[in-house]
């Protein structure tokens, strides 16, 4: 069995819903309409020890839903989890010492006091020894470089500065898995960076197994080789990132920059051979990879240039199409 | 063992860092019952003129200082019970998926909160001791603490009547699991509790029926209990050991209660929120 075993898991909600308006509240005030509507459905999913998944999926997916199930703030309608033997909503001390969760949009930090205080605190609920506690906070306040704010109010804090915090918090006392619902959300590029430099350099260090997810497909590329996407609670494609993203978007775009102007009549069997647009003396052309090549071999025996450049198309371009309609791509 | 006391101090020790960080709202909070002890006694004054002016005995106090040093101690005692802050607090975090923050801890919510609940009723306990402390001064002798063990058997009532009513809350509490907001029914118990334990009219001065009530419910040994011993002239170690009984026995039922339900409602907690 693997590390985390999740089989063919399903949620779903009694939701009431009502028509806007005061005549919307009074007529559900005396007759709610209740609808059950799944936020995830029949996912299965296996996960070892050490690995940095990311799961992918539009507002509303489920993703955060799946998580939830997986650390057992959640019971799910059908189906089972088993994360390194334990069943997550058993809530076991054992389990809970071993997990941890960081929800960009959820404060777990105490909100008027320092974050030095809550970080005590967690030392005993998590009975963490000093010597451990001291090294390892010291350790993570110098790689997130946040020394300095240790001792301010939590709500005095910048969104980067508390992230950082929430993170030390929940690494505090060496869980071997992190969930880490968008743990980029709202910060800046220098803050993103850095925090994702932090997960790449703890996973290595201590082999901790993260399970992301985050709507910047930067996070993914840098962080994930594996990614598990969701679309409608239902489970879409598990496997190689870089393999989705071919398969999603097998076009390179390639820009030649002639030297000297080619003659007309060459030009146009090039025309007529490929989807290409020429301006002036660049051409520029959208074409997978195979023709890519053949393209570019051609253009070489006209003009030796040395000025031209292989694009792969903008990953988050590639996934925007793919959630627009991803049996398209997914059944080919 | 000493890993659990560990554990529940530093919760303990966090609410009081936080309590005193707003010196303000603080301060305020403990002395905030002094109006309501005034306009106690100027009510009851008027109410008992004829019996303060002959000085005569009220139902079965032996004199009106008597009865407003019941009533005082009484509402000095459900201040230091009421959960209002931490109730509307829960409720909220039930509602709004806070509870998240808990549940993947290893820690008891239950316990958590209690601890909560002590912590930001401490600075209370500290004024209110004081207060209590200066009846005799105020009032006069031989109304409060008559001797040693009528002061030790009220510290251990109230020791336990605080638990009990913390359960009591957290089994209202514990319903935002289905319906989300509760306020109304802590509000509406509180109003109750106020009424039931004694602290605007002495139980002994109830109508047969609900006097017969109150007697045979909780609410009597949540207030009433730990004042009554405070204020008895001699100490009955029966009544006493009785009553501590009865009083475990009553916690542990609404503990009870409130874990069952708690069990139930946490299979409903649909975690609100990213």
């Amino acid at each position: 069995m693997s590390f985390i075993q999740v089989n063919s898991l399903s949620k779903h909600f009694k939701i009431f819903k009502r028509e806007a308006g005061l005549k919307g509240a009074l007529q559900s005030f005396f007759n709610r309409q209740y609808e059950n509507i799944y936020a995830v459905k029949d996912c299965s999913l296996s996960i070892e020890k050490g690995e940095i998944i990311g799961i992918l999926g539009e507002n509303g997916a489920g993703k955060t839903t799946l998580i939830k199930m997986m650390v057992g703030l959640l019971h799910p309608s059908s189906g089972s989890i088993s994360i390194d033997g334990h069943n997550p909503w058993e809530r076991k001390n054992i389990f809970l010492k071993n997990i941890s969760i960081v929800m960009g949009q959820k404060n777990q930090l105490w909100w008027d006091i320092p974050a030095s205080e809550s970080f005590l605190l967690n030392k005993s609920i998590y009975n963490i020894p000093d010597i451990e506690f001291k090294n390892r906070l010291d350790e993570l306040v110098d790689m997130l470089d946040v020394k300095d704010k240790l001792n301010i109010q939590v709500r005095r804090l910048s969104l980067g500065e508390r992230m950082k915090m929430e993170i030390i918090a929940s690494l505090l006392h060496s869980p071997k898995i992190v969930f880490l619902d968008e743990p980029t959300l709202g910060l800046d590029i220098i803050s993103q960076s850095k925090i994702r430099d932090f997960i790449k350099y703890h996973n290595q260090e201590h082999l901790t197994t993260f399970i992301i997810t985050s709507h910047y497909i930067k996070d993914i590329q840098e962080l994930c080789k594996r990614v598990y996407v969701i679309n409608k609670g239902k489970s879409l494609y598990d496997g190689d990132f870089d393999n989705l993203i071919k398969k999603i978007n097998p076009k390179s775009k390639l820009i030649f920059q002639f030297n000297n102007p080619p003659k007309e009549h060459v030009l146009k069997t090039i025309k007529n051979k490929y989807d290409i647009k020429v301006n002036d003396l660049q051409i520029t052309g959208e074409l997978s990879e195979d023709k890519i090549k053949l393209l570019l071999i051609d253009l070489l025996k006209i003009d030796y240039s040395k000025n031209f450049k292989i694009d792969e198309l903008p990953v988050e371009e590639a996934m925007r199409s793919f959630f627009t309609n991803p049996d398209l791509f997914l059944n080919e | 063992m000493s890993d659990w006391i560990k554990k529940y101090y530093s919760v303990l020790k966090m609410s009081w860092i936080q309590t005193l960080e707003y010196r303000a709202n603080a301060i305020v909070g403990a002395f905030a019952i002094l109006s309501g002890l005034l306009i106690e006694y100027l009510l009851l004054s008027k109410v008992f003129s004829d019996e303060i002016s002959s000085n005569s005995p009220i139902q079965n106090f032996d004199s009106f200082n008597h009865l407003i040093v019941y009533i005082m101690l009484c509402m000095m005692v459900g201040q230091l019970k009421s959960s209002w802050h931490n109730s509307m607090m829960m409720i909220d975090e039930i509602r709004s998926g806070d509870l998240n923050r808990y549940l993947i801890k290893p820690i008891s919510y239950f316990s958590y909160n209690f601890m909560n609940f002590i912590g930001h009723n401490s600075l209370f306990y500290i004024v209110y001791f004081i207060m209590m402390s200066l009846i005799p001064i105020i009032i006069g002798p031989g109304y409060i603490f008559n001797g040693v063990f009528q002061i030790i058997g009220f510290l251990v009532t109230l020791i336990i009547s605080v638990f009990l009513s913390y359960s009591m809350y957290f089994c209202m509490i514990c319903f935002s699991f289905w319906f989300g907001e509760v306020r109304a029914l802590i509000i509406s118990y509180n109003v109750f509790n106020i009424f039931l334990s004694g602290q605007l009219i002495p139980i002994s001065l109830f109508p047969d029926g609900l006097k017969q009530f109150v007697m045979n419910s909780p609410f009597r040994y949540m207030i009433d209990f730990p004042v009554s011993i405070a204020t008895s002239d001699y100490f009955n170690y029966q009544y006493f050991i009785d009553g501590v009984l009865v009083q475990i026995l009553w916690c542990i039922i609404i503990y009870l209660i409130g874990r069952i339900i708690y069990i139930f409602g946490i299979q409903q907690y649909e975690a609100f929120g990213a």
